[in-house]
């Protein structure tokens, strides 16, 4: 992996997930909950905010005992490990918030399976220092929680037509059927394309080498 | 006219795609002055709102994309007017311009432009008003209401079928003094058109004549089991989208299978789709989803139903 | 051998922590999750059988009812816990009825899946609020575009109509079912 042959700045691991490497924009990683819970601005940012949560400590620990666990049940561990965060926050959510996890509904329990926390757990935890590993996952899940935010803002704007609660034109109620979501990711990522080919153009060549974790898609 | 060498088959018909569009256009004139003697000025605005609309937006994206013009290959024109006639007269002006917008934007530009886009761009436009305002879409209103004070809303007479259970005369649905989209309600006049093209040689059989007759045949099936709940097959053929959309929508040679076999099972699908919709779900018409539903799977019918080539085995 | 001695000793401890942090969460939660319930209960209760200050829960079968008493322990009437199929999925609502069973004094939905913008709006005060005052007898009807005349009517939400019947019929079946078990 090229993490380990070049070691990037620490800021550079902390960035990277904010646009770089987007877990939802870039990598399109995480689609379960991006597409089925971003009705609305605060749906999209709690559910943002309990992956960023599970994300952190679960890549934290994992990156703790790294060395103690056998390459044979790496992935029953992580999977254990990023369960027992999940559980937490689930019962954290429906102890204090209940309004929220009503709304998140199973997808809450379902972080377990969102392939970006497996995925920082197995490319990037597992073989840096819990230092890194804590900085990449914050940096990664301020960008899922990001994506997630804006996803909701638009749709809730487009699909409920509230802009900070007051209504002010009839809603297109496809924004918040499922099919809305599909529209407004695709074209979100069509715009961070453009954005990135002006951006890219304006640059000198881009490198030879990807940044880290872009092989495995 | 430039001599160009190509690879057969060769086209043998001299036309072009835009006079083909006008052939199109012209065979949908008849529909859509009855839909102005029907429902009045709204439906001729509705009609020239989407319409300008859909012509504007293609222009923009020309220009966006730095792509060569093609708004004048009227197909831009056709898929306003298709738009505008399959949406209820009732419909707000910001609505039919949205689904406009949408419908050549996203149905048809983002996909790559005529030639490319994977479904009816006037259908996706619809399908799209049909989930953002599903109360102005369902709404309709009876003809000849703008004699009146107020619009006289009423139900088509495919949701009087499914919800009341009561049956439309043949002959209000031949002539389309019923209420329903701009227009899809008069059958004859769309007949009229459907068979024009078929004699200008703009359309094929296979489609239209199978998508009917499988709709008749399968409609019929249920009619004879139980013809107290269930409609029966001249009745499926009248009332609704059907007339409109076997002839000018299911036709449309981009996003219709290419294979002479492929074709008749686009047909049948969507023939069995609309009866199924129409008797079994929520909805009391059909023929939207039923031909959406057959475009996405044309490239797998392409595939199965490609021809052998000539003395290779199978 | 040693290997897999590893293994499992690495994995056992993995659970063991992991199972002794959840207690320790849950041991938290639990008694939370458990008022927010009796909160969430109480809120719908008192809201379809208002002065309501005091309710027993019973349950008969899959019916679950609420009898309700005011400040003097008299008896104000029963809510009723309904649920069945809406338009896309299950369709939870609580019916309060009066002590001598002749109107309805609130409705309220509790969960509800109905497709956003259009048969969601039965959670709609505009909609709820038409079954407060209702007649229980004969069940309830609805009506479609026009204004309701008889006392037992409630008119349906346009272009919603399936999911409007679903809520008309899911109170008549629990209703039924709560007078049989009288």
């Amino acid at each position: 992996m090229a993490g380990n042959k070049v070691k990037k700045s620490l800021f550079h691991e902390f960035i990277k997930g904010w646009w770089d490497e987007n877990p939802v924009f870039r990598q399109l990683l995480g689609m379960c909950p991006t597409l089925a819970v971003t009705t609305s601005a605060i749906n999209g940012l709690s559910m943002g905010l309990a992956t960023s949560f599970v994300l952190i400590c679960s890549s934290f620990i994992i990156s703790l005992i790294r060395k103690l666990i056998p390459n044979q049940v790496r992935i029953a561990s992580y999977i254990v490990v990023i369960a027992t965060f999940v559980t937490m926050a689930d019962l954290f959510l429906k102890g204090i918030f209940p309004d929220i996890s009503k709304a998140l509904g199973p997808f809450v329990p379902l972080i377990v399976v969102n392939c970006v926390i497996l995925g920082r757990a197995e490319l990037f935890a597992s073989k840096n220092n819990p230092g890194r590993a804590f900085v990449d996952a914050f940096g990664m899940g301020a960008g899922f929680t990001i994506a997630l935010l804006v996803l909701g803002a638009v749709r809730e704007i487009f699909g409920s037509g509230t802009i900070f609660g007051f209504l002010s034109f009839e809603p297109l109620v496809i924004m918040i059927l499922p099919a809305g979501a599909f529209i407004t990711l695709g074209l979100l990522i069509g715009l961070m394309n453009y954005l990135k080919d002006i951006t890219k153009a304006k640059e000198q060549p881009a490198p030879a080498c990807l940044p880290a974790g872009r092989q495995a898609r | 006219m430039n001599y160009l060498i190509a690879p057969s088959p060769h086209q043998k018909a001299s036309l072009t795609v835009p006079g083909m569009m006008l052939l199109v256009i012209f065979a949908l004139l008849p529909a859509a002055i009855a839909g102005f003697i029907f429902f009045g000025l709204r439906a001729l605005g509705l009609i020239l709102v989407c319409v300008a609309t859909a012509v504007a937006t293609e222009y923009l994206i020309n220009k966006i994309m730095k792509k060569e013009a093609t708004i004048f290959d009227w197909s831009a024109v056709v898929t306003g007017l298709l738009l505008a006639l399959s949406v209820s007269p009732s419909l707000p002006y910001y609505a039919a311009i949205l689904g406009s917008i949408f419908a050549i934007a996203i149905g048809k530009q983002l996909f790559g432009g005529l030639g490319y886009n994977i479904f009816n761009p006037a259908l996706i436009g619809r399908a799209f008003l049909a989930a953002a305002f599903p109360v102005h879409i369902t709404s309709y209103v009876a003809p000849f209401f703008w004699r009146g004070v107020e619009a006289v809303s009423s139900a088509t007479p495919l949701a009087s079928m499914k919800f009341q259970q009561q049956l439309t005369p043949y002959g209000k649905l031949l002539v389309g003094n019923i209420a329903g989209c701009v227009g899809e309600t008069s059958a004859l006049l769309l007949l009229l058109g459907g068979l024009f093209l078929l004699w200008k040689k703009v359309i094929g059989w296979r489609i239209p004549v199978s998508y009917l007759g499988t709709a008749a045949l399968f409609g019929g099936v249920f009619w004879l089991i139980d013809p107290a709940k269930y409609p029966d097959p001249i009745f499926h053929l009248l009332a609704g989208g059907l007339m409109l959309g076997a002839w000018f929508m299911a036709t449309d040679l981009v996003t219709t299978p290419l294979t002479k076999k492929g074709m008749l099972v686009f047909g049948v699908g969507a023939g069995i789709l609309v009866v199924v919709i129409r008797l079994f779900s929520g909805l009391p018409e059909g023929v939207m989803y039923s031909i959406l539903i057959m475009n996405a799977l044309v490239p797998l019918i392409n595939r199965y139903t490609r021809p052998r080539i000539l003395g290779r085995a199978k | 051998m040693k290997k897999i001695a590893k293994m499992i000793i690495v994995l056992s401890v993995i659970g063991l922590v992991s199972g002794g942090v959840l207690a320790v969460v849950y041991q938290w939660a639990q008694p939370k999750i458990i008022a927010n319930q009796i909160k969430e209960t109480d809120a719908a209760v008192f809201k379809v059988l208002p002065g309501t200050k005091s309710y027993k829960k019973a349950v008969s079968g899959d019916l679950t009812y609420f009898n309700c008493f005011d400040k003097q322990g008299r008896k104000l009437g029963t809510a009723i816990l309904c649920k069945g199929n809406g338009y896309q999925g299950e369709i939870r609502l609580m019916v309060g009825v009066n002590n001598d069973f002749s109107k309805f004094t609130g409705m309220i939905v509790l969960e509800q899946l109905e497709t956003p913008g259009l048969g969601a709006k039965i959670a709609e005060q505009k909609f709820y609020g038409q079954f407060t005052g209702l007649a229980t007898k004969p069940p309830i009807e609805y009506v479609k575009a026009v204004k309701p005349e008889k006392p037992n009517e409630i008119q349906a939400i346009t272009g919603a109509t399936i999911s409007s019947r679903a809520v008309v019929e899911i109170i008549n079946k629990s209703v039924k079912q709560w007078l049989e078990t009288k």
